[in-house]
């Protein structure tokens, strides 16, 4: 197939009708990051010292980690109801192994990892071998995965390695380690985004048939996609350690729903296919900093929860009428 | 026959669905370096048939040869093994992915584990070349989503092309395409043909055929009736072929209905529809044909209010509002939907439910119904319609295709309709409910309602019809009426308009 | 799925008839229910005691009225859950007793004002699902948070309020032929539900809403109109059943029935209906529910810890959805 005499069809469109494709639900997802950090900031200036930034950034962190293990398993066209129980049941795991002592902390971090992995795996094989609805599998795995962390870490305490706390609290050239950390993130996520089996994800989520007709593993994309998610919930766990300096087998209770409302925000169609972890991270820091706002404009305490949950709802509401809808 | 044995050769290919016999012993030889036809009127089986050697539909027999050697082909992941790459009018593209990716889906290059972005665009870049005559202005960056219709066809193609296949199924694969982008389509296949792949070709088209195929298999209510080379034969030999011998269907009419005009409908637009104008008295049957997929479900959809459209209908000279299918079912509108699985039944649910649920308003008082008059309305329509069933409360989805259907009948008889809308009916049905089915449409008609049925059985439309208008484009194009309804009348007429408006609308978007 | 003869029913042997009802869930529902009893009678002595089994039906009632609402909300389909009932029946449960505070006087109202504002959450679920197509579980969840502040709000962080003496006589007491009033209660209930779902035109409508939108709604079912009130009602039956444990237990706390959405799932679940909709009853789920209480009384006897009765209700979930809930292959 050769020798044609027609213009070779360009492989890069003109940056002007690039920006143009750029897609609504994106710039949607900056503008709300933008209000929410003027308004911030404008409430409450102490945010901008160089401890106001640490200890901010090292609040968002965990959910940070948690929407961006949810977008991933979203857009493969799945849900994790238990990604909060996942960061549970690692931290506290990683608590019991670490035993406050530097020495253990990486092995503290291992396990960490794996717990988080052996979870993924679970909802992975649940989902795509027993083909079960993932939204009352992974229901049903919260309260498993819950239930094991009582186990180990039957109420709050034990302590985490000062090593780990005290990183947390770090700066390295005048940039708070959080800080790094979070950028860490999304740099990690460009470089993950080049593996083969991201692609098969995202085309498992954009239309099962299609990528089954595809030759797209798709069953393997469904378990790879629990399996990342799990990980990163792993690492959200020691996120959560590092922050509160002992372990919390409740802490994951509204971990859930707040990752599924940062991917939403983000831009990921909850149908699967669309949307980057990216903008989950956004979505993330706009939640965690609603929070800030509310607690800064002086709302009674007994208030606060009923705001952030009427902020998430409006969220959801709105991104659900600005998504494109899906052809009949 | 060539000297070398024939690359695919299929045979005693049988598969059933339900009750209907899809494929009852079909073959098919075909040789490398060939481009091969595959033709028959609709329902003939020639998609199945092409499904079965492409992995996509498990056959209840066949035997299969590739190269001369028996293979068992139980997936498409098994096809592409062997060299077979199939594409459909159906797409199997992600639509968010870009070109790009959508070309190498499924076969990403790269190396541990993580994708090579420039291998990728090495290998799909001489395919969109390929392509480029016909795509015009796409960007291998482009979101799929973004493109036209016929755009994302030619992409589904390119990801066939990419997979280098020996075996190539091009199943109705240039329906959506225009007539410039039809001819880089068979450029591209005359030299993969040149170059010794085996290329199976299904259209509806009689002149892509015989411009385009060597030898061609023609296939009949599921069975082989002829393979032969295509030069030198005559279009109207090769449709006496797909018709069969001329023998004229059994039509039991009587006088043409006179009686008042029943539904007047003006400048319908919406979706797929164009301008559609139509009139049907009381009484009358009235056939929508044509090449299948030209608006004819569409019109029925807009008609019962499922979908929306702007235009004037009337019933009985009082114009209607048609905003949902409760308020056309208010108006004594029925529609027997297309799927019926998915549309016409609630296939958990037990017969007796689905008889009575579009009715339960008359019934009930004050939202309270009777077991017993529930039961006597089923009954009813059981016995009246001969729906062969074991309980009433055994769910629907036991049923076999034609007692389905009957069920699905029978809820709108009990509604007691005025304009019975039937998209393909005996879709999926075996001849003996069809048989039924039939009278059950003449009753209707003889008791005074007006009945518009679509079909994709030309056969069906000479059998049932008062009248037929052929169908094209979303727009009614050509009329029969009364013993002008004939198949071969039928499929010339949606042959010849689809050649002249294909020009047509080619020279439109062309300028 | 029991395969039926298409050509007139033949006769059934026996042993034929003993199969299929074997594979009836709601029956098989209750021979688990009672080989539970019967094992914890053999493990524990006077764990099958009749006091000890109206003490367990007691304690299901709650559950069993909160599984009404679950139950209507998972047959309208189109992946319908309801995540906000734990909530809700605890957000009413505290209006209530605020309200009544003691008083039978205001025991009516009390219950009124409960059942309005469970309404309003309900109708605000439903609105958000069908208007705006927000999925269900995002729309309940999302009110989950938001139910869970307005208790926070009504509260400002303190429970309090008690029960109407009438209330706990209702609970607590047996006077209707030695047995709670409660059980009486939640057998009426069952009875108007099970009458509703199968001979009124809302029932009706509800199984065809979930066993096929497109089909109901080219039958001319209201198909909006029915999700909307499947949702409100299962609101107000979470405020029902979040009543009746207030009459239990006598004094609210901030979280008294937040734990029991995912058992009201798995009750509705075990007593066979389909979570794709469409199919199932409230029978079942009432059935359902006494399984799920004896469970748990079980594991406490045995003084399992509370991790694990956490532990072995998600496995439960699983394998009975891994029984009855799976979803279809890719390739047919």
């Amino acid at each position: 197939m050769t020798e044609t005499k027609a213009a070779p069809t360009r492989e890069r469109a003109p940056i002007t009708a690039r920006i143009a494709r750029v897609r609504v639900a994106s710039w949607a997802t900056a503008a709300l990051l933008v209000v929410a950090v003027v308004l911030a900031i404008a409430l409450q200036p102490s945010l901008l010292s160089p401890y106001g930034i640490a200890s901010t950034f090292a609040t968002f962190l965990p959910l940070v980690l948690v929407a961006v293990a949810q977008a991933v398993v979203v857009i493969g066209g799945g849900l994790d109801l238990s990604a909060g129980a996942i960061v549970a049941l690692s931290s506290v795991v990683a608590v019991q192994v670490m035993q406050g002592s530097d020495d253990r902390a990486l092995l503290g971090f291992a396990v960490a990892i794996g717990t988080g992995l052996a979870c993924g795996l679970v909802n992975g094989l649940i989902v795509s071998r027993l083909r079960l609805q993932p939204l009352i599998a992974t229901f049903a795995t919260a309260s498993v995965f819950s239930g094991l962390a009582l186990l180990v870490l039957p109420t709050p305490g034990g302590t985490v390695p000062a090593v780990l706390t005290g990183t947390f609290r770090q700066a390295v050239a005048g940039v708070p380690v959080s800080v790094l950390l979070v950028v860490a993130v999304a740099l990690g996520w460009l470089v993950v985004r080049q593996l083969r089996i991201m692609r098969h994800i995202r085309a498992t989520g954009g239309g099962p048939a299609a990528a089954f007709a595809s030759l797209v593993p798709v069953a393997g994309a469904q378990l790879a996609s629990y399996a990342f998610s799990g990980i990163v919930c792993g690492l959200a766990g020691l996120a959560v350690l590092g922050n509160a300096g002992s372990g919390d087998p409740f802490i994951g209770g509204d971990l859930a729903l707040n990752s599924v409302a940062a991917v939403v925000i983000g831009g990921v169609a909850l149908r699967g296919g669309i949307g980057s972890p990216i903008g989950a991270i956004a979505g993330a820091i706009t939640l965690a900093l609603a929070s800030t706002i509310l607690f800064a404009i002086g709302l009674p305490t007994s208030w606060r929860a009923l705001a952030s949950g009427l902020v998430v709802i409006l969220a959801l509401a709105l991104s659900a009428l600005g998504a494109p809808r899906r052809q009949r | 026959m060539t000297e070398t044995s024939p690359l695919v050769r299929l045979s005693g290919v049988r598969k059933r669905y339900g009750g209907v016999r899809a494929l009852q012993g079909a073959s098919l030889t075909a040789a490398s370096g060939e481009v091969h036809g595959l033709l028959g009127p609709n329902g003939s089986g020639k998609s199945t048939l092409g499904k079965v050697l492409a992995g996509s539909v498990r056959p209840d027999a066949a035997t299969i040869e590739i190269d001369g050697e028996p293979v068992r082909i139980g997936s498409p992941r098994a096809a592409a093994r062997l060299g077979i790459a199939a594409v459909y009018q159906q797409l199997s593209l992600i639509p968010d992915l870009s070109v790009e990716d959508n070309l190498v889906l499924g076969q990403e290059p790269g190396r541990a584990g993580f994708l090579s972005r420039r291998e990728a665009r090495r290998r799909a870049r001489p395919v969109l070349e390929r392509l480029a005559p016909a795509l015009g202005e796409v960007h291998a960056e482009q979101p799929v989503r973004e493109l036209a219709p016929g755009q994302q066809q030619l992409i589904e193609i390119g990801k066939a092309l990419l997979r280098q296949p020996r075996i190539l199924l091009l199943d109705e694969a240039t329906a959506s395409l225009h007539r410039d982008q039809v001819a880089v389509v068979f450029e591209i296949t005359r030299e993969l043909r040149d170059a010794g792949a085996c290329i199976l070709f299904v259209s509806h088209r009689l002149d892509e055929i015989t411009d385009l195929c060597d030898r061609a298999t023609i296939l009949r209510s599921g069975e082989t009736v002829a393979a032969t080379a295509v030069a030198g034969i005559e279009p109207d030999e090769i449709v006496r072929l797909m018709v069969g011998d001329v023998q004229a269907v059994e039509r039991d009419h009587g006088a043409r209905p006179t009686g008042p005009v029943r539904l007047a409908v003006r400048g319908l637009v919406g979706g797929a529809l164009r301008g559609v104008d139509l009139e049907a008295r009381a009484g009358e049957i009235v056939g929508l044909g044509g090449l299948q997929g030209q608006g004819q479900s569409e019109l029925l959809l807009a008609l019962f209010g499922a979908t929306s459209s702007t235009g004037e209908v009337a019933i009985d000279g009082d114009p209607v509002r048609l905003a949902s299918p409760r308020s056309a079912a208010a108006r004594g509108i029925a529609l027997v939907p297309g799927d019926r699985g998915s549309q016409g039944t609630l296939p958990p649910r037990p017969i007796q439910e689905n008889l009575t649920i579009t009715s339960l308003r008359a019934r009930s008082r004050a939202g309270l119904l009777s077991g017993a008059r529930e039961r006597a309305a089923a009954q009813s329509m059981v016995e009246a319609l001969a729906i062969k069933i074991g309980e009433l409360g055994d769910p629907v989805s036991s049923l076999s295709g034609g007692n389905a259907q009957k069920v699905v009948f029978g809820k709108w008889l009990l509604t007691e309709p005025v304009v019975v809308l039937l998209d393909d009916p005996t879709k999926g049905v075996d001849v003996g409910a069809k048989a039924e089915i039939y009278r059950i449409i003449r009753r209707l008609a003889d008791a005074g309602a007006t009945v518009i049925i679509n079909s994709s059985e030309d056969r069906e439309l000479v059998t049932v019809c008062d009248r037929v208008l052929v169908m094209f484009e979303g727009a009614i194009h050509a009329e029969l009426v009364g013993d002008e309804i004939t198949e071969e009348r039928l499929v010339q007429a949606a042959l010849r308009i689809g050649e002249g408006a294909q020009r047509r609308s080619g020279a439109e978007e062309a300028a | 799925m029991t395969p039926t003869a298409l050509d007139g029913a033949p006769q059934r042997t026996t042993g034929q008839r003993a199969l299929r009802l074997l594979r009836d869930p709601v029956v098989l529902a209750a021979l688990i229910a009672i080989l539970l009893v019967v094992v914890g009678g053999v493990l524990k002595p006077g764990f099958a005691a009749p006091d000890q089994i109206v003490n367990m039906l007691r304690v299901a009632s709650f559950l069993g009225i909160i599984a009404i609402g679950q139950t209507i909300v998972v047959l309208s389909g189109g992946e319908g859950i309801d995540l906000s009932v734990g909530v809700t029946a605890t957000l009413g449960a505290i209006l209530a007793s605020r309200t009544m505070n003691g008083s039978d006087a205001l025991l009516v109202p009390g219950v009124l004002l409960a059942i309005g504002v469970a309404a309003l959450i309900g109708l605000a679920n439903g609105l958000g699902i069908v208007l705006l197509r927000i999925p269900p579980f995002v729309m309940t969840l999302g009110m989950l948070g938001v139910v869970s502040g307005l208790v926070l709000v009504v509260t400002g962080g303190v429970a309090d309020g008690r029960a109407a003496p009438a209330l706990v006589q209702l609970v607590n007491g047996r006077d209707v032929l030695g047995i709670p009033g409660i059980l009486l209660v939640w057998a009426v209930l069952a009875v108007l539900v099970t009458l509703m779902l199968r001979r009124t035109s809302f029932g009706a409508q509800l199984y065809a809403v979930g066993s096929s939108r497109e089909a109901a709604r080219l039958s001319g079912v209201p198909v909006g109109r029915t999700v909307v009130s499947a949702y409100v009602l299962s609101s107000v039956f979470a405020a029902l059943g979040g009543i009746a444990m207030v009459g239990y237990s006598q004094q609210v706390f901030l979280s008294l029935a937040d734990d029991l959405t995912l058992p009201s799932i798995a009750a509705v679940i075990i007593g066979g209906t389909l979570v794709s909709g469409g199919v199932g009853g409230y029978l079942g789920s009432a059935i359902g529910a006494i399984v799920l209480t004896v469970l748990t009384s079980l594991l406490t006897t045995l003084n399992m810890p509370e991790w694990a009765r956490i532990v072995v209700q998600g496995v439960v979930l699983i394998a009975l959805l891994a029984v009855y809930g799976r979803q279809r292959r890719l390739r047919a």
